[in-house]
């Protein structure tokens, strides 16, 4: 007991399950299985975003560009699809190639330039943003093919409410499952994840510990880059148009997801389970707002409110923490 | 080493292309002859401006003039203040706006007005600090029509609910205004549920948004969308949940953008006006006023329509009804 509370992560489940208990109280429908599966398809997109941000901060950097990217991607996908045809698995190679080249090409100035990350990446944000601005000019794709369209109706089940409206696990939802069981397993069991949490740490201590920086960070960002693009296409997938402008404004909310739960800016700190609480936590609240009735109004004001309750609560805990620190030091 | 070798190389070659970069913009003298007349958008590279702005470009070629389209990447009403006062002191001869946010504009039409330039808007009917707006719908008809046609397809009883682009958009509100009055006046029967909700410029927030709006309101009957996001998002959320028919979708779109879900059945009308006039409209009149002539009653505004002067405000009816059947006769 006394060990999860120094977690994080545990008051952002308190949050969660406090103000679910208080959303269910008001309108029953919120703890419902249709509730949950629309919730958790219609964040998927957000949440594979999340994913590859989460290792870029742990990693001690941060990167902007991944709304840029996830554009791109989706949209060179989209693109050649209608020209070229394929299949569903083209559509993934295509948005995954794309986003890892993308990726490459920052950790490539970010390493070789060293330049701070968060500059790097504004501006590869507005470079590959431009240049898809200027050779699209900025046309929408509503055309997919019936394919792509069948694609995202698939359920691996189905079930049914007692008004007949029919709802299950969607196979975008397992997507973003899949995704994040990878990046679990990476983080938490290879050699690379470990290094990635020691670069976070101190830069100079991971490269005398013997971890290849240049690599390490060479993955962080295709990995990113990744994320970026099967999102992008996750996004196609979920509003079956291609629209360049939609995605990349997004930032501030991913990232702000990402921090939620537990990922520091400075680097070296973070977990997924973290992140997924997060997401979630952002997601019930946006979600439990309308079915609480709450006017649109106020939305602005509970979302703000409530991250500054999920967060002080640890940073009070962490406080309460340094200051029993510095006494066992005074004795 | 190496990192500051490359360093130089693009420090360099990016001083070249500095330097070179007048070359890429030669034959100035010959333009500034032309009036330079200049369209500001919400927001670029989306299809109604992209509209917007092949009407801006036919006035160029058929009025003889150096007309073009700006606007910000996203709707932020900050940049597009920031890109009028650019313009501004550029010193061109005319700026159009379609206004993200009409007060935050006011500032920069004052520093235009001091400067000559002439200031036109669009879609912003009580703009402060205007020349003349120019409005192609009569906007309290506009409004009225959305709610007709949505007691038409619901019933003139039940719970609906409204969607605009953002609560700071100036003729969304406008004819959510006007529909609310019309709807106390003709249908009393009509609730709406909540306030209005600003997700129309954002498809994935309008499918999630309608997805809520069932649960929290399991009687919901009709969505009137502003905003030409609003309605498909709407429309994918009720095909997704098998309530095609079931739920009213009514509102502005892009013709081939809702081309299947009024054909599917997932929205039932759609309502605007081509925008292509309103790039032309806007950059004619600004060309009238700037060879010293009079915009009045009755004028006619070539290829679109005739004037109904109203105080500052120029009226050109061109609303357009988009059914399943006339879908895909507009070609946008």
């Amino acid at each position: 007991m006394k060990n999860l509370l120094k977690h994080h992560e545990t008051y952002v489940l308190l949050v969660i399950i406090i103000f679910s208990a208080i959303i269910t109280v008001i309108n029953p429908r919120f703890l419902t299985l249709e509730n949950f599966f629309d919730v958790v398809k219609s964040y998927s997109f957000i949440g594979i975003l999340a994913v590859g941000v989460t290792f870029v901060l742990i990693s001690g950097g941060i990167d902007i560009s991944f709304t840029a990217v996830a554009t791109v991607a989706q949209y060179v996908m989209a693109v050649m699809i209608i020209r070229y045809g394929g299949n569903i698995f083209t559509a993934f190679l295509l948005a995954a190639a794309v986003g890892i080249s993308l990726g490459l090409i920052n950790a490539t100035l970010i390493y070789f330039f060293n330049i701070p990350t968060i500059i790097t990446t504004i501006a590869t944000l507005n470079i590959y943003y431009g240049i898809l601005i200027v050779i699209s000019g900025g046309k929408w794709i509503y055309a997919l093919p019936g394919w792509f369209r069948a694609f995202a109706d698939i359920r691996l089940f189905t079930l049914c409410t007692d008004e007949g409206i029919k709802y299950g696990l969607s196979i975008i939802t397992s997507i973003w499952i899949l995704v994040v069981i990878i990046a679990w397993v990476i983080l938490r069991y290879t050699k690379l994840g470990r290094g990635i949490y020691a670069m976070g740490g101190s830069m100079n201590a991971a490269r005398r510990a013997g971890f290849n920086i240049f690599r390490t960070q060479m993955f962080v960002y295709s990995f990113t880059g990744l994320m970026a693009g099967l999102a992008g296409l996750v996004q196609a997938l979920l509003v079956q148009t291609v629209a360049p402008n939609s995605i990349v404004g997004k930032e501030l909310d991913v990232i702000a997801a990402v921090v939620l739960g537990g990922a520091s800016l400075a680097g070296g700190v973070g977990t997924l389970f973290g992140t997924i609480l997060g997401v979630t936590l952002i997601a019930i609240m946006s979600n439990g707002m309308t079915l609480m009735r709450v006017s649109s109004f106020w939305y602005n004001v509970f979302i703000g409110l409530i991250i500054i309750l999920s967060v002080a609560f640890s940073a009070y805990q962490r406080r309460t923490k340094a200051k029993r620190a510095i006494a066992v030091e005074v004795e | 080493m190496f990192n500051q070798k490359w360093l130089k190389v693009t420090l360099i070659v990016g001083f070249i292309f500095l330097l070179a970069l007048p070359l890429f913009g030669g034959g100035g003298k010959e333009v500034k002859e032309k009036y330079e007349i200049v369209t500001v958008v919400k927001i670029t590279g989306i299809p109604w401006f992209n509209r917007l702005e092949e009407g801006v470009k036919q006035a160029a070629t058929d009025l003889d003039v150096n007309s073009y389209q700006l606007g910000p990447a996203d709707a932020d009403p900050a940049q597009q203040v920031k890109i009028v006062e650019d313009l501004i002191s550029k010193g061109v001869d005319a700026i159009c706006v379609v206004p993200n946010d009409a007060k935050a504009l006011e500032p920069a039409f004052a520093k235009a007005k001091d400067k000559g330039i002439i200031i036109l808007t669009h879609e912003s009917p009580d703009q402060k600090g205007k020349d003349y707006d120019i409005e192609l719908i009569d906007n309290v008809e506009f409004g009225r029509h959305h709610w007709d046609k949505l007691v038409e397809f619901m019933g003139d009883s039940g719970e609906y609910a409204i969607f605009v682009g953002s609560l700071t958009v100036p003729l969304h509100n406008l004819w959510a205004d006007e529909g609310l009055k019309w709807a106390k006046e003709k249908y009393p029967n009509l609730k709406l549920v909540t306030k209005r909700i600003p997700c129309g410029e954002d498809q994935e927030l309008s499918k999630r948004k309608t997805m809520e709006l069932l649960k929290a309101y399991p009687n919901l009957k009709g969505i009137v969308g502003f905003g030409s996001l609003g309605p498909p998002g709407a429309a994918q959320a009720l095909k997704e949940k098998g309530l095609c028919g079931k739920v009213t979708i009514v509102g502005t779109v892009i013709p081939g953008h809702a081309a299947p879900y009024l054909k599917e059945g997932c929205m039932q009308w759609g309502i605007l006006w081509d925008p292509k006039d309103a790039g032309y409209s806007l950059t004619w009149v600004a060309k009238e006023l700037l060879e010293g002539r009079k915009i009045s009653d009755g004028m006619q505004v070539p290829g679109v329509g005739k004037v109904d002067l109203d105080g500052d405000v120029i009226k050109v009816d061109a609303m357009a009804d988009i059914t399943p059947d006339n879908v895909d006769g507009f070609g946008f």
